[in-house]
């Protein structure tokens, strides 16, 4: 509903049409600026490995978080542009909650997943420079005769080497690893580590097992300590703990 | 602070706390480290969480002003009611006191009218549905009830003489200010 009143003092009326094309196109311009900064830098996720050895899950959801990413910086830059902290509508509101709430809950959600599969790779443990990646480089090094060594540089473990060897089986091992990791994170950024580093409890069988005991070889090889190795009386760092370190590290 | 600066100030706010979780998202995937990893994992939800209680209030504040029932409000003398350019939500009835409306135009400012009680002030806006055309100070001790705008608007549908007097107060305002 309008109101004319004859005589009545009215608002300055400066032509909304140009003001409103020049901030449009500024704005353009800048999203689009945006947008091209942010895609080389999506772009280099998961790169310099081959086809074969790329995980779908990170690979496609790396993709697919950095779209919603992208999609979530365009709408608050538009909005933050646009109206400038004004909600005066419902596409203004919808911008809002969209740009605020959805979308960063998406984010964050969808990132958990990736956070987890990243935790178990071996590039995201040697990037703890000072405490793991020692251990790592023990591992990749061919002439290396530790555990670590063998059991990578003939791949018998296909990926995520450092997590397999150092998470326990089910479920319940998966969570404990985790948490382990977790406060490995926390102690690291803290510098409230102490070096060497030292497993928290010995190593046990069971995470031996858990690939070994399957196996006919070893079950061949280990006919006499079977019982003893499968009840804890007997580890297994007993016999390969002296001939084999599981990482040739100082101390 | 009217409440239209205090609302802009934490919408900004909040849009900025979302840019700073796509900025920790970006850095997580760009270069994946115990540091971006943690960040992004314990930080991002966090600040997420914050932003959603946020903007969950500021929906909420906004929601109960649009839709406010003759809540009463209390301004000291001086106090600002609304200011020019506040987007207009809210139609004020005097309890008591008065209040002085003032127009701004070209840094000068020029007090236009002078309201008491049983006077009201704020309608024009929520009928135009542009922001509002003149700052509202209280001159004394002022009482005002408050009609959120969606109430204010279904009275006037439900209540045609409401109508025709908000009508005929409006055209005589405009003539005392032609003649000003």
């Amino acid at each position: 509903m309008r109101i004319v009143s004859k005589g009545r003092a009215v608002a300055v009326h400066i032509d909304p049409t140009v003001s409103r094309c020049r901030l449009k196109r500024g704005v353009s311009r800048l999203l689009l600026l945006a947008c091209a900064a942010l895609v080389p830098l999506a772009a280099r996720a998961q790169q310099g490995a081959a086809k074969f050895q790329q995980d779908p899950v990170d690979k496609y959801g790396t993709h697919f978080l950095t779209a919603i990413i992208l999609v979530g910086v365009v709408l608050v830059l538009y909005s933050l542009l646009r109206y400038r902290g004004n909600v005066v509508g419902p596409v203004s509101w919808g911008l809002l909650i969209l740009g605020v709430a959805i979308i960063p809950g998406l984010t964050s959600g969808l990132g958990t997943v990736l956070v987890f599969e990243r935790a178990e790779h071996v590039d995201f443990c040697s990037s703890c420079h000072l405490t793991m990646k020692t251990y790592v480089d023990d591992m990749e090094n061919p002439k290396s005769d530790s555990f670590a060594a063998i059991h990578f540089k003939n791949r018998y473990i296909a990926d995520d080497q450092c997590y397999i060897c150092h998470t326990s089986y089910g479920l319940f091992g998966t969570v404990k690893a985790k948490e382990a990791g977790i406060i490995d994170v926390y102690k690291y950024y803290t510098h409230t580590f102490h070096l060497p580093i030292k497993l928290r409890e010995a190593y046990p069988n069971t995470d031996c097992l858990k690939c070994h005991a399957g196996s006919v070889k070893w079950q061949e090889s280990h006919a006499d300590y079977k019982d003893a190795v499968f009840s804890g009386d007997m580890s297994c760092m007993q016999c390969h703990g002296l001939e084999h370190k599981a990482h040739n590290v100082p101390g | 602070m009217p409440h239209a600066i205090a609302m802009k100030k934490i919408i900004i706010v909040l849009q900025l706390l979302a840019l700073l979780v796509y900025a920790l998202g970006l850095q997580f995937l760009h270069r994946t480290t115990g540091g971006t990893l943690f960040l992004f994992s314990a930080m991002g939800p966090l600040l997420v969480g914050i932003a959603t209680l946020g903007l969950i209030a500021v929906i909420v504040y906004e929601f109960r002003r649009r839709y406010s029932l003759f809540a009463f409000e209390n301004y000291a003398p001086g106090q600002r009611i609304f200011a020019q350019g506040d987007p207009g939500d809210r139609a004020y009835f005097i309890h008591s006191g008065e209040v002085e409306v003032v127009r701004e135009e070209k840094g000068s400012q020029t007090v236009i009218a002078h309201l008491a009680k049983g006077q009201y002030f704020g309608e024009m806006a929520l009928i135009n549905n542009q922001p509002r055309n003149a700052t509202v100070r209280a001159v004394t001790d002022v009482r005002v009830a408050v009609l959120g705008k969606q109430n204010f608007l279904v009275m006037l549908s439900v209540l045609p003489s409401t109508q025709e007097d908000i009508m005929k107060v409006l055209r005589e305002r405009a003539m005392d200010q032609a003649t000003k």
